[in-house]
């Protein structure tokens, strides 16, 4: 090879990440005892509510535990929105966390859930302003556990740095991962992932008995995951046709 | 990595770590052993612990391995033999030395008393010094030449029909009526000429910037072609509620501020503009149905000029330049991988339509299920790609940017390197559709034998996953690769891959973000040569320092200097 093309002293100009240090809080009641909330970075809020900026929003939503799903909708540019257009439970499974409660599965639903759009993603914003007040919000309101999804790449970034935080505040947390290589790589403590697209997180629009077994998966690998990182890969799969 | 056969003798003093699964038996070669810059990274983030008692790489080569062992760990004296036969031992070092003189001529004597399973292992760029059985083939072959035939458009104006006559295109005035039918989800369409000098207007979301091209003879990539100059066509639009088509961030304001005029990607200077605005259903922005219908629509309007630009002659063109398309054999093969989006809305791109920067024809990257496909260079610059463009505007790589692509133009005039193809790979929506796709990339890159490969992508985030994977696909087969990317503040990495070790970064955004000016942090000409350069690096067995952990405008000036200095 010749050796003459060699440039002395030119450097790698964009940094490859390392996975930050671990954070893990064990889940000890059980889960029919456990209060669950669920924090999405997809996007998710009322209609009466301010949209996301697309281009950057590090503010988050609160979201009532009894509102209708149909008072639901998204703003993220990050993932195609036709499946979660359909059924806002494909990203946000409120329905089913509802039936799930109402199953005894688990004790109840949260009093509020959060929303926000992890797209982009400013993450000192999130890590140093956002994440904690929402892990303050979700311990005031006496939440056990909480449940995570994400869209794209940079959102499932922004989700675990909030899961993160949820986690240091002492809540289990799990993310529901279209992109588990992202969430393991940015330090989540729990992933499963089901084998769909971004935007269908938690399972196909409209079939409530996949998004249900995700969703109850997610739950029960709150308390089968006991080492920080670890990822279940769940049996259900769904391809968009978009 | 692995260490290069050529490199060895620089890490005589450095820690053993092998590379990858390296199995009980072994004779250990550079091959098995990780590169030693990448260490303190490892050991930063916690993948690798170095025992004192770990053995310098020149204690360890010719040694046989005791114990199977996993990918990085440090090689310690309980894992290998104590010697080899001593015959086999000094013979090796014979070897060195005799690869070590200036007397190319002198004869290489190996003489083996007694041994079983020896292995030798000669630096491949010692064989420049051996005679050679079948001389290869310098002389170059021409694979396929293009003509282009540019005409200078100075004015645009509305006509009863179209022409183009002495640097004056006319429009149709009725057009607009005409294909605003052609897709229900198209619910208007308006035209309007932009001058140079009257940009200071509104603007929705620039969708894509679009040349207006047209096949006189033969397919993409050779033949003719014809290509108006002077003018292009830029497409914006909103839905029916006025929400901008767009995702992450849109353009829409005074136009004059927000575009980077002069990107590869983006009207020049002194370009007319032919602004076709669209507006679709609501709520259709972010499904793919939505923008392209807008696509498809705006393509019609084109076609309408292309076939008036069909009949033109040459004796009428204002230049006319051939693109000769050429194998440099005996010279290196490289590649450029080029990574696009695949998940739907305007996370598509149409491949090889019938006309260049068309839509019609071509097949959705992401209906062919965003497979590895392999372009020649003169298909990518006679608009093989009709961007559906992706991310914010200021990493979108529009239509145009692919029939200027820097990387591209530059790697094929550059004489030490045979670019051997353009492979367009998708992103996928799914986790496990990412990986399929990458492995195939891997496999492909494999079969293709080259020696060199640049991996760039438009937009930041997912897309970055496939990237990194990428370049592992590439980087494990031992192939030096270069990565081309926005990253900056906020596209700085989600995941990575120690194969990532030569890195461009296309930011020029004061504040490192996806600032909403069209095309801002695009490749441009000067990144080109940095990626070139880090790869002719590589591929010579050069070093490329570690980057700093934050984006750093310095590091990407200093390059730049460097650089351009040669």
């Amino acid at each position: 090879m010749v050796t003459n093309w060699v440039i002395e002293g030119i450097r790698s100009e964009v940094y490859v990440p390392v996975v930050p240090e671990p954070v893990f809080t064990p889940l000890t009641k059980d889960l029919k005892d456990c209060v669950v909330a669920l924090v999405t970075a997809a996007g998710v809020h009322l209609k009466s509510q301010k949209p996301f900026n697309l281009a950057g929003d590090f503010s988050y939503r609160e979201i009532p535990g009894d509102t209708p799903s149909s008072e639901l909708m998204v703003t993220h540019g990050g993932y195609d929105n036709t499946d979660v257009n359909k059924d806002i439970n494909c990203m946000f499974p409120i329905d089913r966390l509802r039936e799930l409660a109402q199953e005894g599965f688990i004790r109840g639903v949260a009093k509020i859930h959060i929303g926000f759009m992890g797209g982009g993603g400013n993450t000192q914003k999130f890590t140093e302003e956002t994440g904690p007040a929402i892990a303050r919000l979700l311990k005031e309101t006496g939440v056990d556990a909480a449940v995570l999804t994400a869209g794209c790449g940079t959102c499932h970034r922004s989700a675990v740095i909030v899961q993160r935080a949820i986690e240091r505040e002492g809540i289990p947390t799990v993310i529901i991962a279209a992109l588990p290589p992202v969430a393991k790589h940015q330090g989540a403590p729990r992933i499963v992932a089901p084998k769909v697209p971004i935007g269908a997180n938690a399972g196909e629009p409209n079939n409530v008995n996949m998004q249900k077994a995700i969703l109850k998966d997610a739950l029960l690998a709150l308390k089968s995951i006991n080492r920080f990182g670890e990822v279940i890969e769940l049996p259900y799969e769904y391809r968009a046709r978009i | 990595m692995a260490i290069s056969h050529e490199n060895i003798e620089r890490y005589f003093e450095e820690p053993a770590v092998v590379c990858c699964l390296t199995e009980a038996g072994t004779i250990i070669g550079p091959e098995n052993l990780e590169e030693p810059e990448i260490l303190p990274e490892l050991q930063s983030g916690g993948f690798l612990q170095l025992p004192s008692n770990v053995l310098k790489i020149k204690e360890v080569l010719g040694k046989r391995l005791k114990k199977t062992l996993q990918p990085l760990t440090p090689v310690t004296p309980d894992l290998i033999e104590e010697e080899l036969s001593s015959a086999c031992k000094v013979e090796k070092q014979n070897i060195v030395s005799a690869f070590n003189t200036s007397e190319h001529n002198s004869p290489i004597r190996v003489s083996i008393g007694e041994g079983k399973n020896i292995t030798f292992e000669i630096p491949t760029s010692l064989l420049q010094f051996f005679p050679q059985q079948h001389q290869v083939e310098e002389k170059e072959k021409i694979k396929r030449v293009l003509t282009l035939r540019e005409y200078e458009i100075k004015k645009v104006q509305w006509a009863d029909r179209i022409s183009i006559q002495d640097g004056v295109l006319m429009l149709k005035k009725d057009i607009v009526n005409e294909i605003s039918s052609i897709d229900p989800i198209v619910k208007k369409v308006s035209i309007d000429v932009i001058e140079p000098d009257k940009r200071d207007i509104f603007t929705n979301t620039i969708l894509d910037v679009i040349p207006i091209a047209t096949k006189v003879e033969g397919k993409i990539g050779e033949g003719i072609t014809n290509i108006l100059k002077g003018v292009v066509v830029i497409l914006t639009g909103v839905d029916e509620d006025g929400v901008q088509i767009h995702e992450f961030g849109s353009c829409e304001g005074i136009l004059s501020q927000k575009i980077k005029f002069g990107r590869p990607g983006c009207p020049d200077e002194d370009d007319i503009i032919i602004r076709v605005d669209v507006v679709i259903e609501r709520r259709t922005g972010m499904e793919r149905r939505g923008p392209y219908a807008a696509h498809k629509v705006c393509d019609v309007f084109i076609q309408q000029i292309r076939e008036v630009l069909k009949t033109k002659s040459a004796s009428e063109a204002s230049s006319i330049k051939e693109l000769v398309e050429v194998d440099k054999k005996g010279r290196p093969r490289v590649v450029i991988v080029k990574e696009i989006m695949g998940q739907g809305a305007m996370h598509d791109n149409i491949i090889l339509p019938n006309e260049p920067c068309g839509v019609l024809g071509g097949r959705c990257n992401v209906d062919l299920g965003n497979v590895p496909v392999v372009l020649s260079s003169n298909e990518v610059l006679d608009g093989a790609i009709h961007a559906l463009t992706c991310v914010g505007p200021a990493t979108k790589e529009t239509t145009r940017h692919y029939i200027r692509e820097p990387l591209v133009e530059l790697l094929r005039a550059d004489n030490d390197l045979n670019l051997v193809g353009v492979v367009f790979v998708g992103s996928p929506q799914a986790n496990q559709e990412k990986l399929y796709v990458s492995e195939r990339l891997g496999m492909l890159i494999e079969a293709m034998g080259v020696e060199g490969a640049i991996v760039t992508t438009e937009g930041f985030g997912n897309n970055h996953i496939d990237f990194a994977w990428h370049i592992e696909q590439i980087g494990k087969r031992g192939i030096p690769v270069v990565g081309v990317t926005f990253a900056g503040v906020q596209g700085s990495l989600i995941v990575g891959n120690k194969y990532m070790d030569a890195m461009v970064e296309l930011n020029k955004n004061e504040e490192g973000i996806e600032s909403e000016i069209l095309a801002e942090n695009t490749l441009c000409p000067e990144d080109a040569r940095r990626a070139l350069a880090m790869l002719k690096t590589k591929m010579s067995g050069g070093k490329i320092l570690p980057p700093f952990s934050k984006w750093d405008p310095a590091v990407i000036e200093k390059n730049q200097s460097l650089v351009d200095r040669v």
